[in-house]
């Protein structure tokens, strides 16, 4: 039976993809739309606790009109998306033991826990899935 | 007695003014008005949308000069 829930599988540590990804989360949880996010690959670097916005997105020529522009910081916007909406964010579990990071090395107050791929598609098998 | 409040997005991207319009909401009362002012212009299109979506009411848009001002009441 399907669902309105919205599952983003967010893979790119592209600066673009990672911004797109925020604002879809963010807008679809206040929008009462439950959204979980699950972050792997390359994506994981970006949410380096602590990590200098130079140093947490890479991108093209967009990504630099993003910042000189002030565009909302991603992390900002999954931050708004959790407090006025329904969204959680899980960490790959496999991302965060290849990498050797611990929960805690990641953007505080952002994520449930970690997470198995597994889990993650099984919980999504009746929603939206996004691939960034 | 319904307040109402002026909330300047001007300036700010997409859905920046949306999520400005979204947390005033939070703190007021039902019945309370909040009036966003927005150069960004997704906002025509998405306040409203967001509104008739989440069941606020969506009293309409003026046109200024190189910005919107968008007025939705609080419902629930």
């Amino acid at each position: 039976m399907a669902d309105n829930g919205l599952y983003i599988l967010l893979c790119s540590g592209e600066h673009e993809k990672i911004q797109m990804a925020a604002m879809m989360a963010s807008v679809a949880a206040v929008s009462e739309r439950p959204v979980q996010v699950f972050v792997s690959m390359n994506a994981i670097f970006a949410f380096d606790k602590g990590a200098a916005a130079e140093k947490r997105y890479h991108g093209g020529a967009f990504s630099k009109l993003l910042c000189s522009q002030h565009a909302p910081d991603a992390m900002t916007l999954f931050h708004q998306g959790k407090e006025l909406g329904d969204l959680k964010m899980w960490a790959c579990s496999m991302a965060l033991d290849i990498q050797g990071w611990e929960l805690g090395r990641l953007d505080e107050g952002l994520f449930e826990g970690a997470l198995g791929l597994t889990k993650f598609l099984s919980d999504a098998e009746n929603g939206q899935f996004v691939t960034l | 007695m319904s307040e109402k409040t002026t909330i300047d997005a001007r300036g700010a991207f997409c859905p920046g003014p949306l999520m400005e319009l979204i947390a005033a909401l939070k703190n007021l009362q039902i019945g309370d008005e909040v009036d966003i002012l927005s150069t960004d212009k997704g906002s025509v299109t998405d306040i409203p949308e967001w509104c008739k979506k989440v069941k606020h009411d969506f009293l309409g848009i003026t046109e200024h000069k190189g910005y919107w001002s968008v007025l939705v009441r609080k419902a629930k």
